[in-house]
């Protein structure tokens, strides 16, 4: 109930078709929709007092203009003039403010440690509106809106964005279920129709056949069993309908909830880019490798920032150095070209040795170059 | 008598028993064992609630478990007449045991029969007397009394205090009147008497509603433990009772009232913060904590209860932004202003909950989860703002009842809006209807909760119309036949007028005139040859008023009022009580009588008419119901939907037991006799539908009759009825003595013999066959009677 209306001794209790009593009367021109049923009314969520239309056009329509209630000195603008929802405008201005607010703080349940987190995040956002709405505080209430604002905007945005998803699937999920419906009735009602007129054919049908002087009982007889038939082909029908119908559901459900899709995602990362084709270098066998190398080069150049800066790690290169080294140590030449020989007589080609060799032929960087495509030997070294 | 099923002895009040009551004994005992529900449908006036009570009280007392039995029914005359049936029982049990019993066995009923409050008794609508006996009784106004403050409470509330908690009243069984007066005797209150003494009864008789309706059940029914008897009695309806449990209804005019109240709230909150601050501070750090009250156990009756059911409830802390008093206050004065805008809108709406909460969050930023706890935090709210003028709240407490459903059920609901109360109507009058459309939903928690329900009722075809409806399963379903020792009632189906035009009220042809005049000679004939009264079922009070303005300008009422009185049921039932009195005196001094009402008014459902105060029903058309009705429409939807049920077969379904249970009013028992008449080409078809009482008595000879056939037919059968019928010729068909029942029974032990040698039995199905065994001896019995010792039997009288 509005403000203006709990002022008056309640006029709304006498007169319950006219529920809004004198608020229907235009405080400047004091028309009223009494007189004019036609009458219109706007409000400008400036000030959130409201004329009539015709009040509006003649006010505003040569620009900004201060409201014409004597006290408020708000400057009205016509284009932001439009027909409120409710007609307590009270509550109007409070959902206007409640819209801005929940604009910024829409946090979402699953983001809270607990329940009890949450419920006091809720309090704490009530209470931030509830001071808006009554004007209590404003300034300090502002400042931290203002800071809120200000510290979460990728939040912000990103569950703004989920709250749109969301609204959209359930749109089409009402969408879905109001045709799903409707089809199911449908058939019903053909499936019925359908009934109907084989009963009359059926009916029609012996009444021809006894016309023709076939004996009474067998047409019936007859009669009966295609009537038997049909139903039966009719139940068969019905029920693989409902199967489909089963199927085309559980796809459909599949099709809508977005977020679950979203999740699986997350859950399977695109493998990183492995350029060893799985080869590990990570078993140093003859080295260790330290954090830092008393060297001269090297501490120059990780003090220089202009190669630091683009990038370059002095660790990349000690350890590429060292593996090099001691690449070919592990390589006995001797076995390999034995391994070789075996292999081009043609015998059966044995996996692990084959996989032997590409270790090797990688370690070793020139031995079976030929034999081993799938490492390109250039590219690590 | 006193007899043995199987090991179970049963005390029987009375001489002779009936062989359907006898099955029906065995059937219940069968469903008591497996521990299941049942489906039982039993014609009326065979003494269905004595053998109902007489074996279940025989079940208690033998074994053991002692299982309660809680006996609902539907009206207060119905409990009266159980808790008078059960008075007798146990006093003959007495009798039979030399002892009594250490028993109890009480009704509930509102305050507003139990109430013996001076001033509170005198309320005329019984929302107020609870409402003031709450302000009587609340736990905080006992409180405030103790603090010192000057409060009023009511004294028979407050004696009980001084009595011991498990002993209020002395054992035995209670009936309402007897309630009442040992309660002004020792000047305690019957109602909170009986509420209390709930769980140290044997025996609850009391009213649908405090099982189904969550409102009530929850601080009612909550103790019960999970093994008691569940019994439904007159369920034909129950269907509807477990739907408009759940519905709400909301005009502008209670939104209106609902804004004041939650104004109203607002003013107390800021004068209590003024005064009491720590009160609502101490709520709130509650609410924080997510405690619930600690104390709902203590008040019997808060405020508002919360209308979702058990199950369904949400056990968690009320949600951080109603958390505050003036929070929940202005989060409450939003959701009703947004109900008044939708209620301006000038077309149909009907939506589903999910869609409504949708619009809702975008217009108001109304959230679901905050909703659902509306009933909760309003209940929270009133009992720290300690308010006793609790009845000024009820529009609010609707409101937030309202509030709580639409956020709890997303399916088996709908909302549909009317801004108009008729297709014609210009001036908008909107309202909201939040309607539950599947009855499964409401008696849910019940089969849940209870092992074994039972259902019951003189006319509850077609039995497995119910299980599906709603949602459990059986481990018996049975209708019995009624066992008769001559045809005493005759029902036919008069399809066609005396010039051979059919009749029928369906919608194409039920004003035309050729068609009201055949049902006018239909009503001329039946006044001229039926003795004493006549009670005429139309299918609405709609075509009821127009028939009767075509019968006046045809001369029609003035035949009849040749020999009979006419009387019209109106809706206003005062109007409708006075008629009913002239119709009695009427039938008792000779003059005879009509009486015009309505398939699905209060006559129809109530009134018995025994004996000479009914000895024709005519069923004027098929009683099917308003079919425009949104409501109706939403719900036929959903059944398809739902659970396969075809509209028109639930139409047909509904029509159906509308008219049995008007049919089944003029037949009260063995010794009654009567005629029913359905009249309508439409009942043909549906003669299956009736229940197996009344359809295996309909030859198929008087299924199919012109107006003529019918007056010759009943004629014939009147005459008959009017030789006398000496009582000795019952005996042994259709009632039985002890000696009779023990026949009987070695008769199917050896049948039973005989057929284990064949080995062919095995339990269960001996069990199934029994209840059928029995109707069809009985049967044999009768057809044998009726051809020879009848005839002998009348020769004898005649000579
Ligand atoms: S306690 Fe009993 S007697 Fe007193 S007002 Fe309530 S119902 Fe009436
Ligand atoms: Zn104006
Ligand atoms: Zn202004």
């Amino acid at each position: 109930m509005s403000r203006q209306a709990q002022s008056r001794p309640q006029p709304t209790t006498r007169r319950p078709a006219d529920s809004e009593g004198q608020d229907e009367i235009c405080p400047v021109c004091k028309s009223s929709r009494y007189l004019t049923p036609t009458l219109r009314f706007l409000i400008n969520p400036e000030c959130y007092h409201k004329f009539c239309e015709s009040c509006v056009d003649r006010i505003f329509s040569h620009g900004p203009a201060p409201c014409p209630i004597p006290g408020c000195h708000k400057t009205l603008r016509k284009h932001k003039f439009r027909t409120p929802t409710f007609s307590d405008l009270q509550v109007e201005r409070e959902v206007d403010i409640r819209k801005k607010v929940g604009a910024v703080f829409n946090r979402r349940e699953e983001e809270f440690e607990d329940l009890r987190a949450y419920n006091d995040y809720l309090n704490e956002v009530e209470d931030i509106t509830f001071n808006l709405i009554n004007k209590l505080e404003v300034e300090e209430t502002e400042k931290r809106f203002k800071a809120y604002q200000r510290a979460h905007e990728r939040e912000i945005t990103e569950n703004a964005s989920l709250a749109e998803q969301e609204r959209a699937s359930f749109a089409a999920l009402q969408k879905e279920e109001r045709e799903q419906a409707r089809s199911r009735r449908e058939a019903a009602r053909r499936e019925d129709a359908e009934e109907k007129r084989q009963l009359e054919e059926n009916r029609r049908d012996v009444l021809n056949r006894l016309a023709s002087g076939q004996d009474a009982e067998s047409v019936a007889k007859a009669g009966q069993q295609v009537h038997l038939k049909k139903r039966m082909d009719r139940a068969a029908a019905a029920e693989r309908q409902r199967q489909l119908q089963a199927a085309s559901a559980s796809n459909g459900s599949g099709n809508v909830v977005i977020k679950g899709l979203r999740a699986k995602q997350k859950q399977e990362p695109e493998a990183s880019v492995d350029p060893f084709g799985g080869l590990s270098f990570e078993g140093r066998k003859y080295y260790a490798l330290q954090d830092d190398y008393v060297w001269a080069g090297v501490q120059e150049t990780k003090a220089d920032v202009l190669i630091g800066a683009g990038g370059y790690d002095v660790g990349a290169f000690t350890g590429r150095a060292l593996c090099e080294a001691f690449a070919g140590l592990g390589v006995f030449v001797g076995d390999e070209m034995d391994e070789r020989d075996r292999e081009k007589m043609g015998k059966e080609n044995d996996e692990m040795a084959t996989k032997g060799a590409e270790v090797a032929a990688t370690k070793g960087g020139n031995a079976a170059k030929g034999k081993v495509k799938d490492v390109k030997m250039e590219d690590p070294f | 008598m006193k007899f043995w099923i199987e090991d179970l002895p049963v005390l029987f009040p009375y001489p002779r028993i009936y062989p359907e009551q006898y099955a029906y004994m065995c059937d219940l005992k069968r469903t008591l064992d497996a521990g299941g529900h049942c489906v039982l449908e039993m014609p009326s006036g065979t003494g269905k609630t004595v053998s109902l009570l007489s074996l279940i009280v025989a079940y208690q007392q033998h074994y053991p478990e002692h299982r309660k039995l809680i006996y609902c029914s539907r009206t207060m005359s119905e409990i009266e007449k159980a808790l008078a049936e059960l008075k007798a029982l146990m006093k003959y049990r007495t009798d039979q045991l030399g002892q009594e019993e250490e028993f109890r066995g009480l009704g509930l009923t509102s305050r507003k029969n139990l109430c013996l409050h001076p001033s509170v008794k005198r309320e005329k609508s019984g929302s107020v007397v609870d409402a003031r006996c709450r302000s009587l009784t609340a736990g905080f106004v006992k409180e405030k009394k103790e603090r010192g403050e000057d409060v009023d409470l009511c004294i028979y509330h407050d004696n009980l205090d001084l009595l011991e908690p498990h002993n209020l009243i002395p054992p035995g069984v209670w009936t309402l009147d007897g309630m009442l007066r040992y309660g002004e005797q020792q000047k305690q209150c019957p109602y909170f008497t009986a509420r209390r003494m709930m769980p140290f009864c044997n025996v609850i008789i009391y009213s649908y509603h405090y099982l189904l309706d969550p409102k009530i059940a929850e601080r009612v029914s909550k103790e019960l433990s999970k093994d008691c008897i569940v019994v439904f009695d007159e369920a034909h309806n129950i269907d509807n009772v477990c739907i408009e449990s759940l519905s709400i209804d909301l005009t502008e005019d209670s939104l209106r009232k609902a804004a004041r109240g939650a104004n109203n709230l607002e003013k107390k909150i800021s004068e209590m913060k003024s005064t009491d601050a720590d009160k609502l501070q101490s709520e709130y750090a509650k609410l924080v904590e997510g405690l619930r009250e600690a104390d709902t156990a203590r008040d019997e009756e808060a405020f508002v209860s919360n209308p979702a059911l058990p199950d369904d409830l949400l056990k968690e802390a009320v949600p951080g932004n109603i958390r505050r008093a003036e929070h929940f206050t202005a989060f409450l004065k939003r959701f009703i202003e947004y109900l008044k805008t939708r209620m301006k809108v000038l077309h149909v709406i009907s939506e589903t909950p999910p869609s409504f909460l949708q619009h809702l969050k975008e217009l108001t930023f109304i959230e679901k989860k905050p909703l659902r706890f509306c009933a909760e935090r309003l209940t929270s709210l009133v009992r720290t703002l300690e308010l006793t003028n609790i009845e000024d709240f009820q529009p609010l407490q609707e409101v937030a009842s309202f509030a709580t459903l639409v956020a709890t059920y997303d399916t088996g609901f709908l909302l549909i809006l009317e801004p108009f109360e008729s297709d014609t109507a210009t001036v908008p009058n909107p309202i909201m209807h939040f309607t539950c459309l599947d009855a499964a939903i409401a008696i849910k928690p019940v089969f849940d909760r209870f092992s074994s329900v039972i259902i019951t009722s003189g006319t509850i075809s077609p039995l497995e119309m119910y299980p599906n409806l709603l949602g459990f399963t059986t481990v018996v379903e049975e209708s019995y036949a009624m066992t008769l020792a001559r045809r005493s009632f005759l029902p036919m189906i008069v399809t066609r007028g005396s010039d051979q035009g059919q009749i029928s009220s369906g919608f194409q042809t039920r004003n035309d005139p050729a068609n009201v005049r055949n049902y006018g000679n239909l009503l001329i004939e039946f006044s001229k040859l039926t003795p004493d009264g006549i009670v005429v079922f139309f299918p609405s009070y709609l075509y009821m008023e127009s028939v009767i303005s075509m019968w006046q300008g045809m001369g029609i009422l003035d035949q009849v009022w040749k020999s009979k009185l006419i009387l019209v049921e109106t809706p206003d039932s005062q109007e409708t009580s006075l008629a009913l009195e002239t119709y009695r005196t009427a039938c008792s001094n000779g003059r005879g009588a009509m009486l015009l009402c309505v398939a699905r008014g209060k006559v129809s459902e109530g009134i018995d008419f025994d004996h000479h105060y009914g000895r024709t029903v005519l069923c004027i058309g098929v009683p099917f119901q308003y079919t425009e009705s949104r409501i109706l429409k939403a719900r036929l939807e959903f059944l398809e939907d739902k659970y396969k049920i075809r509209p028109n077969d639930f139409l047909s379904f509904d029509a159906m037991r509308h008219s049995a249970q008007c049919l089944g009013r003029v037949l009260r028992g063995k010794d009654d006799y009567g005629i029913m008449v359905m009249a309508d080409k439409r009942f043909g078809k549906k003669r299956n539908q009736l229940p197996k009482w009344i359809s295996s008595a309909l030859m198929e000879s008087d299924a199919n009759m012109s107006v003529d056939q019918a007056v010759a037919s009943a004629k014939r059968f009147l005459k008959t009825m009017s030789k006398p019928f000496p009582a000795n010729l019952q005996e042994g068909v259709s009632t039985w003595s002890y000696e009779d029942l023990m026949e009987h029974k070695r008769k199917l032990e050896a049948e039973q013999i005989r057929e284990e040698k064949n080995g062919e039995v095995n339990g269960n199905m001996n069990g199934h066959v029994h209840g059928d065994q029995v109707m069809a001896e009985a049967q044999a019995a009768e057809e044998d009677m009726e051809d020879s010792d009848l005839d002998a039997a009348m020769m004898e009288i005649d000579a």
